[in-house]
């Protein structure tokens, strides 16, 4: 009696996080697998007991969202799932050790560019996330980490940018030509856990100068 | 540049980003060979609310534990390159940190170090209910919890 082979039944069981919101993914290596369904549990890691996370028992869609249960960005969690099919066959496949601060990706921050004459305003908007303190308020990337800062850059021509940066969140490019289209990105940076965003990237154009009309 | 304070004791010279990345580089091979779920080391009572004060003491006894009882063990063992590299900066680094860590030896002192060792004990303890390879790869996928609490002593 060979054992049976199931591993087709579940693959890539992993978390996906992205701004401290953890999703839980996987994978059925089956072409088409209608009749499967799975179920997510999830537990601290050191602790024996996995723990059941209720919206996602017997499912038929491939993620799972584990943001509240996952909220401690400092503890280190397990998740697995279970995939059962239709027949009676199952099998069980677990994430690695996932801490969100160690492993969430930063998502492009969110910009204002605010086009004047001879200048282009920045103003980026904090970043909430879903961690909250012990008084109930939702904590900001800045907020986390505190060595967090933002880079800019103006495309002015082929050969030249323009750079500002900084901890602050409101920038202004100045001395630029009137009526001209400019090409502005954003990005985050947290140097102590070597991340970075994707730029946010605006496409602007200054005013006419009408001064003289 | 930023160094490490834990209470008296300063330690400059070690930028922490780069034992960071050293065990980022191996944190997925490392914690996959350790398939013992329910059981963690550097409990949170081990580490939590220690005083200033308190973590010179601490810190000395885990990194030396860590040198002596679990890197030196290891390596020998570690046959993927990725991970002996990783694991000469880290035994590298934390050579260096406790070899700077002088906490004082006054009697007065006593109390708070005796509150370090039996924090120390407890994950000593819990070291030597596994076997010694068990242990030594758990220890060792551990260290990202080590480095958490120390960040909060790196200005």
């Amino acid at each position: 009696h060979t054992a049976e082979n199931t591993s087709d039944l579940l693959q890539h069981v992993k978390f996906q996080s992205s701004n401290f919101e953890n999703i839980l993914t996987w994978d059925s290596g089956l072409e088409s697998a209608p009749d499967l369904v799975y179920s997510v549990e999830y537990k601290t890691y050191g602790e024996r007991k996995w723990l059941v996370k209720e919206s996602c028992q017997r499912i038929t869609r491939k993620f799972c969202n584990l943001t509240m249960e996952t909220g401690n960005f400092m503890e280190p969690y397990y998740a697995r799932v279970t995939a059962i099919s239709a027949g009676g066959r199952s099998v069980t496949k677990m994430t690695d050790r996932f801490t969100s601060l160690q492993q969430t990706t930063i998502k492009p921050p969110d910009v204002t560019c605010i086009p004047k004459v001879r200048s282009i305003q920045m103003i980026i908007h904090p970043t909430s996330t879903p961690i909250r303190a012990g008084d109930g308020h939702q904590l900001t990337l800045e907020d986390i980490f505190p060595d967090l800062f933002y880079r800019l850059e103006l495309q002015v021509n082929h050969t030249y940018q323009m750079h500002l940066g900084g901890k602050q969140r409101d920038y202004e490019f100045t001395g630029l030509t009137p009526d001209t289209e400019f090409l502005g990105t954003t990005m985050i940076f947290v140097p102590n856990w070597s991340k970075e965003s994707a730029p946010y990237v605006c496409r602007v154009k200054t005013l006419p100068d009408r001064t003289w009309t | 540049g930023q160094e490490f304070q834990f209470g008296p004791c300063r330690v400059e010279g070690v930028v922490l980003q780069e034992l960071w990345e050293a065990f980022w580089a191996v944190k997925d091979i490392v914690q996959a060979k350790d398939n013992i779920t329910s059981v963690r080391l550097l409990r949170k009572e081990i580490l939590q609310n220690v005083s200033d004060v308190e973590s010179c003491y601490l810190i000395r006894a885990l990194l030396k534990f860590y040198l002596n009882t679990i890197f030196k063990g290891y390596l020998g063992k570690a046959a993927d390159s990725r991970i002996r590299k990783s694991f000469s900066t880290l035994a590298n680094n934390f050579f260096v940190i406790a070899s700077k860590l002088q906490p004082s030896q006054e009697n007065d002192m006593f109390s708070i170090s005796e509150s370090a060792r039996r924090r120390f004990l407890l994950f000593q303890r819990a070291f030597k209910q596994l076997d010694i390879q068990s242990a030594q790869t758990k220890a060792f996928g551990e260290v990202d919890i080590l480095l958490t609490w120390m960040e909060k002593f790196y200005q």
